[in-house]
C-alpha cells in the first residue's frame, strides 16, 4: 500500500464517525454482504459514509492491509475496524451495534397488532402442543419481519432484548429490528388452496409485485370478467394463444393504464412469466401498489386451467 | 462435470483446512463448501480463549488470506465463520 492511498483511508475514516467500504452504494449494491450491512446501517444511522471499492482498485487492495481483514464490506465506527458483515450481523443482533453507534438499543416503541379470532386459537393451540410435547422449555409466539419484509412464525424463547407485545390475549415475541417493521402489523387465519394457513398483512412493507397463480386469476375472472389484465406478449403471439378477457398492452392500452386509480388491481401476463414481471414491476414504479404477474403466464394457463388454449 | 465440481469443491475445502492448521497449530477445523467458491468455516481452538471475536476472526482470516487474494482467488466468500474455544 502506497502512502498516498494510506493517507486517503486515514482521512476516510477519522473524519466521519460511520464509514462502510463496500461493493457498489446502498442503492445499487454489488455483492449481497455489502447490501446486509449497508441494510443494517440504513435502519439504524440516517448517513454514513461509503466507499465504493469497485470504482477503486487502489482502495480495494488497501484497505485489505489497513485493517488486517481480506474481505469487504468492512465497517468502522468513530475510527475503530468493526468488523464484516458476520460480525456486523451479530453485533446488530445481540445490541452492540446499537452501543456503538451511541444508539439506545432499546428505543423501541411498542407495536400495534391486530389478530383475528381465528388466528388467536390457532397460535394458542400451536403453543399448547409445543408445551404438550416439552413442557419445560418457555414458549412463545415469535414473530420475525426480515429487511424484505418477509414474515415467519416460530414458537421460541424469550431472548433478552425482545418486544413483548399482547394482542389477541397472547404474547408475541419480536426481536427490536422486527417490532420497528411491525407497527400495524395484522395477523389472520384463512382457507388457502393447501389448507388453512396464516395470513399476515404489513402495512410498513413497501409496495411490490405480487405473484398470482393461473388457478388464483381463473377465480378472480370468473368473479371480475372487468378485471384490469394486460398480454404483455406481441400480437402474433396472441394469435396463437391468448386468455379470454385479456388485453394487449400496446402504447394506448398503456395510456389507459396510466388513468386509472393507483390502487386499481393491475395484472400481467406473458408466456412464461419474465416479461409479465418486469412490465409490472415498470407500473409499480409509476405508483401503482397493487401490481400482479401471473407466474408461468400462458403456458401455465394451458396446462392447468384451460387445456383448449394451445402451448407453443 | 459433477464430479469435477465437487472435487474442486473438496481440494479447496483441504486447502483453507490446512492453512487454518498451519496458522492455528491444533485447532479442530470444519469447512462446509456451500455455492461455488463460498464456504462456511467453523473452528475451535484453546487460544482464543483471551481474544474478542474480531481478533479470533481476523487470526482465521489471516490464516487463508492467500487464498481469499486477487480476483480469481479459489475462496470467494466466507458466508459463515465461527470461532470457539
Amino acid at each position: 500500500m502506497d502512502e498516498a492511498t494510506r493517507q486517503k483511508i486515514d482521512s476516510e475514516v477519522q473524519s466521519h464517525d460511520v464509514v462502510l467500504f463496500m461493493k457498489g452504494t446502498p442503492q445499487a449494491p454489488r455483492c449481497g454482504f455489502s447490501a446486509t450491512v449497508a441494510g443494517i446501517l440504513d435502519e439504524l444511522v440516517g448517513k454514513y459514509k461509503t466507499i465504493d471499492v469497485l470504482s477503486d482498485g487502489k482502495i480495494r487492495e488497501a484497505i485489505k492491509e489497513y485493517s488486517d481483514w481480506p474481505t469487504i464490506p468492512q465497517l468502522y465506527i468513530k475510527g475503530q475496524f468493526v468488523g464484516g458483515c458476520d460480525l456486523v450481523r451479530e453485533m446488530y443482533e445481540n445490541g452492540e451495534l446499537h452501543e456503538a453507534l451511541g444508539l439506545k438499543a432499546d428505543a423501541v416503541e411498542l407495536p400495534k397488532i391486530a389478530i383475528s379470532p381465528g388466528a388467536a386459537s390457532a397460535l394458542r393451540e400451536a403453543l399448547e402442543e409445543a408445551t404438550s410435547q416439552e413442557p419445560d422449555g418457555g414458549h412463545h409466539i415469535r414473530v420475525e419481519i426480515g429487511a424484505d419484509f418477509q414474515h415467519a412464525l416460530s414458537i421460541s424463547d424469550k431472548k433478552p432484548r425482545d418486544v413483548a407485545v399482547t394482542a389477541g390475549a397472547l404474547t408475541l415475541l419480536f426481536d427490536p429490528a422486527s417490532a420497528r417493521r411491525a407497527s400495524g402489523l395484522s395477523i389472520d387465519y384463512v382457507d388457502g388452496p393447501d389448507g388453512p394457513a396464516f395470513k399476515l398483512e404489513n402495512p410498513n412493507e413497501p409496495p411490490r409485485v405480487k405473484s398470482v397463480s393461473v388457478k388464483d386469476l381463473a377465480a378472480k375472472l370468473r368473479e371480475n370478467s372487468k378485471l384490469e389484465l394486460f398480454d404483455v406478449r406481441s400480437q402474433k403471439e396472441r394469435d396463437q394463444a391468448q386468455v379470454a378477457g385479456s388485453k394487449l398492452l400496446d402504447r394506448p392500452a398503456q395510456d389507459y393504464i396510466m388513468t386509472l386509480d393507483k390502487s386499481t388491481p393491475l395484472f400481467f401476463m406473458c408466456h412464461h412469466g419474465q416479461r409479465s414481471q418486469q412490465a409490472a414491476g415498470f407500473f409499480l414504479s409509476h405508483g401503482f401498489s397493487n401490481v400482479y404477474s401471473v407466474s408461468g403466464g400462458i403456458d401455465a394457463w394451458s396446462l392447468e386451467v384451460d387445456s383448449s388454449v394451445p402451448r407453443y | 462435470m459433477t464430479t469435477a465440481l465437487g472435487g474442486t469443491g473438496a481440494s479447496i475445502s483441504t486447502q483453507i483446512r490446512d492453512a487454518i492448521l498451519v496458522g492455528l497449530p491444533g485447532a479442530e477445523v470444519q469447512v462446509t463448501p456451500g455455492s461455488p467458491g463460498h464456504f462456511g468455516i467453523s473452528v475451535r481452538w484453546a487460544e482464543f480463549a483471551d481474544k474478542n471475536r474480531l481478533t479470533c476472526q481476523r487470526l482465521v482470516y489471516r490464516a487463508i488470506a492467500h487464498l481469499m487474494a486477487g480476483d480469481r482467488a479459489p475462496v470467494h466468500a466466507v458466508d459463515r465463520l465461527e470461532t470457539s474455544v
